[in-house]
């Protein structure tokens, strides 16, 4: 038998080789597996919530984030606070108007 | 219990009809998903998730089809998607693989061998197991219902929902692309 004859005697082999196949048995106990993954599966949208969050990836994520933007909202407020040149501004132009907020204190001591 | 009343009864949501159910057809359902994922585990996964739906979807059964017709449907489609999302996995595995994290299991997928298989064919099997996989899916299903779970051509076109003829056209194509699958391998090994 020559190489070619060799390996369609093997095709056929392998097409034939399913022909009296038996069935595959299935683990034990399907149905509780079943039951078990079906109440899995019913938990309520704040339970399915809870478990993500719990879940390590996502809380270290979440602590990053909450991190970040701290550190964002703290340099941005460090460095966006030249105050002293608002508050000069102001000040000139209540002292050139005389403007000044009046208190009771003043209305009150404005009487001899 | 006859098949109607079966139905009727897990229509009405009976847990009891619905243990029969899975006691009935558990086998159908495992070894059809077994036959396309060629993995234990995952056919397993798939059985559960098909009888899940199927108590969940069982009211929109009309009657139009056999129920093990629209059953093989269902686990057909879930063990399909179930390949997509293993070779979208394979080929993130292998970016991965890139990047450090090695998962071989997941690049080199353990070689399959069908428990039912006779001892000394189980050679044989296996080389017609891995030829299977690279066959168009739809031919890969034909192959499939036909040789192991033994379902005639006129069956085969209604669970997928097509002619008797494009059954037996479905089957010569596929078998003529086991054959160059086949013969591709058998040229491809040392002589010893």
């Amino acid at each position: 038998m020559n190489n070619k004859e060799q390996i369609n005697k093997l095709i056929e082999e392998a097409l034939n080789s399913v022909d009296l196949i038996k069935q595959a048995e299935v683990k034990p106990y399907l149905l509780t597996r079943i039951n078990a993954r079906m109440n899995r599966e019913t938990e309520t949208a704040w339970e399915k919530a809870g478990r993500f969050i719990g879940r390590p990836a996502v809380a270290f994520t979440g602590l990053c984030m909450i991190l970040l933007i701290n550190a964002i909202v703290f340099m941005y407020n460090d460095s966006s606070t030249p105050a002293s040149a608002n508050e000069q501004v102001v000040q000139t132009a209540a002292d050139e108007f005389s403007y000044t907020v009046a208190t009771i204190y003043d209305f009150e001591n404005s009487q001899p | 219990m006859n098949q109607p009343e079966l139905i009727e009864q897990l229509q009405q949501g009976d847990e009891s009809a619905f243990k029969k159910l899975v006691d009935e057809y558990q086998d159908m359902v495992y070894n059809t998903a077994l036959g396309i994922v060629q993995n234990a585990d995952d056919a397993d996964d798939i059985t559960q998730e098909v009888f899940i739906q199927v108590f969940q979807s069982v009211s929109s059964f009309k009657g139009d089809s056999k129920f093990s017709t629209w059953l093989y449907r269902i686990t057909l489609s879930k063990a399909l998607d179930h390949e997509k999302k293993r070779k979208r996995k394979k080929r993130f595995g292998f970016v991965q693989h890139f990047f450090g994290e090695r998962n071989e299991e997941q690049l080199h997928p353990p070689e399959f061998n069908h428990p039912g298989v006779q001892l000394e064919k189980k050679e044989r099997a296996n080389e017609l197991f891995h030829a299977l996989k690279q066959i168009p899916d739809n031919q890969r299903i034909a192959f499939t219902l036909h040789k192991l779970e033994g379902q005639s051509y006129l069956e085969i076109a209604e669970i997928m929902n097509t002619t008797l003829y494009a059954v037996e056209s479905l089957m010569g194509r596929a078998k003529t692309n086991l054959r160059k699958e086949l013969s591709k391998y058998y040229n491809n090994i040392p002589e010893q």
